[in-house]
């Protein structure tokens, strides 16, 4: 109430040529008052995403630290690199080191030092049962002294959740999670969930499920040439899509029959 | 000056009292080198060491919550040492509040061991405390009892400087601990074996160093079966020369909870194996923030207590053209090499399979979870004849010969497939790795 006494005029009401009324605010009161279509303003302590696109739909415009940000994908280790590096590389540049919990499959350094990860900071942990993954996440965010962490866990709970994003507020470095696409219909502590997918025209379909701020409506679509590719992809290269031949069966002596094998199961 | 002495429970055999006075000795040597065993206490001047641990009341409330675990029954402080031992047998902790004779007097005058040998007559003169031998003429008890008695009764009031016999600090540490009950489950040991690590710890700071190993021991009692053994041991070992008794002994714990006994243990013994020169932090009056490499050590050092070291991995990049052999993983303490491996300037997938899965074919084309599109390739690795690798008693050589393709999956993004060249009736297909 102190701003109103102060400002006997906190707004002044604008009328536009077609009847629309917007509220212009004083400085003062707008720094105060919050709009619901804006992002939440108190993330402050954030570290660039990397995707100048994405860095917009962020609150606080990067990846937080103090919590945990959820990567929800359809399948483990398909993008995860590919979506994350950019936000790496400065703290990796920066002397951090970057501590990997129980990835999927064993991560290959030559493809990482293309993105500008650094091998001199790299720590894998290879936690393979639930428990261990939590455990070891815990410890490292507890002890606040990675540059960043990513864990993979498939298989956790909500109150295990919100134990590590409990933890994480004293941590600075940014803290991810790496989960599958079914959590999303599960509830989560984790401020911030991203669900990401590939395209074939070598994209990513970034969804912001939850952030701090109004829902996220659209899906944001960022270019990403993984690894080293855009060193040798031709510009007929660069949209695999229009390359997908388009099965015409051939009817000439043969039944119009296509093959069906059974598919691959691994 | 300041004296502090540190009183053991008497109720004990003389062996084992000696024991525990040369553990508790070096547990002191960590605060002053003047540390002296007098009796059945240590005694400890501590006047030149105040500001170094902040303080008479930050160090008096560190001495008292830490030798606890060490067996000693009471702390006392005074200006002398015997006076600070006649606290300590009086049971009263302070000795340096107000002057040491006021205090000193009402004692009674068995705290004195000097008294010891005239108590009877002594008691017949109607003496009962230390104010009361005092009392009396100065020339007729140098006349009636022996010297001892004057000199000490000078020393204890600091008329007479006192002379010790300073402790040593030794060369190796190993110390011995019998433990008050035979013990039957590994984690239980661990109360006894902190007393064990607050003895090294203290050894360690007099010898300004730290370890980097020690063992643990532990004796299995006389009525084991027959082939437990005579004793079990565990070995840890840290990454940094560390001297720091709660990281110590939670590495210990975490040891300590995989260990399963032969048979119920009756004694420990600590050893340090490694020790190596260590430098402390500076305390400056501006903390600094960036402390992180050091902490990160120690969190990976945990981690790799319960997991097991090869769990906690650094890469080292060879160069090799095989995609396999480029990656090595070696656990974390190790030191990495010098020289850095060259760049592969070519695209290099970001995670690999611990084995290529071979794909299965529609057609001509090899499918995972879909059809694959090869977009780019071939990229054809080749060679390795002159690596020989002996697995499952078949010794073979990790001769490849492939062309590898960027394929793209519909389902699971950018793949590097290879095909195998040269194979006859086996050319297949195989994943090899993502550009996840």
């Amino acid at each position: 109430m102190s701003v109103l006494t102060h400002h006997p005029q906190p707004f002044t009401t604008r009328t536009g040529g077609a009847g629309a009324r917007e509220l212009v605010l004083s400085s003062a009161m707008s720094q105060v008052v919050w709009r619901g279509d804006e992002l939440g303003s108190h993330v402050v302590d954030t570290v660039p995403s990397g995707w100048p696109a994405l860095d917009q739909e962020l609150p606080g415009s990067g990846w937080p630290r103090r919590s945990v940000t959820e990567v929800l994908t359809a399948q483990p280790s398909v993008l995860e690199w590919r979506i994350l590096s950019p936000g790496l590389k400065p703290i990796v540049d920066e002397g951090g080191q970057l501590v990997v919990i129980g990835p999927p499959r064993h991560p290959h350094l030559p493809g990482l030092l293309h993105m500008g990860l650094s091998d001199k900071q790299f720590i894998w942990i290879q936690a393979d049962s639930p428990a261990e993954r939590l455990w070891t996440t815990e410890q490292l965010i507890k002890s606040n002294s990675a540059g960043a962490i990513i864990s993979w866990l498939p298989k956790v709970r909500p109150e295990q959740l919100r134990r590590l994003q409990v933890c994480a507020q004293s941590c600075e470095a940014p803290v991810f999670l790496c989960r599958p696409e079914s959590a999303q219909y599960e509830s989560s502590a984790a401020p911030l969930r991203v669900h990401a997918s590939a395209s074939q025209d070598w994209e990513l379909n970034v969804h912001i499920l939850k952030r701090k701020g109004p829902s996220h409506e659209q899906t944001l679509v960022l270019n990403s040439v993984p690894g080293g590719l855009a060193s040798i992809l031709t510009p007929r290269l660069r949209r695999p899509s229009a390359l997908t031949p388009i099965e015409v069966p051939h009817a000439v002596g043969r039944p119009i029959v296509v093959p069906r094998t059974e598919r691959a199961s691994a | 000056m300041l004296w502090v002495a540190l009183l053991l429970s008497p109720e004990q055999n003389a062996p084992q009292l000696n024991e525990e006075l040369r553990g508790l000795s070096l547990y002191a040597l960590q605060y002053s080198p003047r540390t002296a065993i007098t009796e059945n206490a240590v005694v400890v001047e501590l006047e030149a060491s105040i500001r170094l641990f902040g303080g008479k009341r930050n160090l008096r409330d560190r001495i008292v919550a830490e030798v606890e675990a060490l067996g000693v029954e009471q702390v006392a402080w005074s200006s002398t040492s015997l006076a600070a031992l006649a606290f300590a047998r009086a049971g009263k902790e302070n000795g340096i509040r107000g002057s040491l004779t006021a205090l000193l007097d009402p004692l009674p005058m068995e705290t004195l061991n000097a008294v010891e040998p005239h108590l009877t007559t002594l008691t017949q003169l109607g003496c009962r405390t230390l104010g009361d031998i005092r009392a009396l003429p100065r020339d007729g008890v140098s006349r009636r009892f022996d010297k001892r008695l004057l000199v000490a009764m000078d020393q204890a009031y600091g008329l007479r400087p006192e002379a010790h016999v300073w402790i040593e600090v030794p060369e190796v540490f190993k110390a011995k601990l019998e433990l008050m009950s035979r013990v039957e489950s590994a984690p239980a040991m661990l109360f006894g074996a902190r007393r064990l690590l607050l003895q090294m710890c203290g050894w360690l700071a007099a010898r300004n160093a730290g370890t980097t190993a020690f063992r643990l021991r532990w004796l299995h009692d006389a009525m084991r079966s027959r082939d437990a053994g005579d004793c079990g041991e565990v070995t840890i070992r840290t990454a940094e020369p560390m001297r720091d008794v709660e990281h110590l002994c939670r590495l210990l714990a975490e040891n300590l909870a995989k260990v399963e006994l032969a048979a119920p243990a009756g004694d420990l013994e600590l050893e340090a194996l490694d020790v190596h020169p260590l430098e402390e932090l500076s305390r400056s009056l501006l903390p600094d923030p960036v402390q992180a490499g050091e902490s990160l050590t120690l969190v990976l050092e945990r981690v790799a207590a319960r997991l097991g070291p090869e769990k906690v991995l650094r890469p080292v990049l060879v160069e090799d053209h095989r995609p396999e052999w480029v990656s090595q993983w070696q656990p974390a303490p190790q030191t990495l090499p010098r020289k850095r491996a060259r760049q592969n300037r070519f695209p290099q997938p970001s995670f690999m399979l611990p084995a290529p899965l071979r794909l299965s074919m529609r057609g001509n084309k090899p499918m995972y979870q879909g059809v694959l599109q090869l977009l780019a390739g071939p990229h054809r690795v080749e060679g390795g004849w002159w690596q020989r690798l002996a697995k499952d008693g078949v010794e073979n050589t990790g001769n490849v010969a492939r062309d590898y393709w960027v394929a793209q999956s519909p389902h699971c993004g950018v793949l590097w497939i290879f095909q195998e060249r040269l194979a006859g009736d086996e050319t297949a297909w195989y994943l090899h790795g993502a550009f996840a």
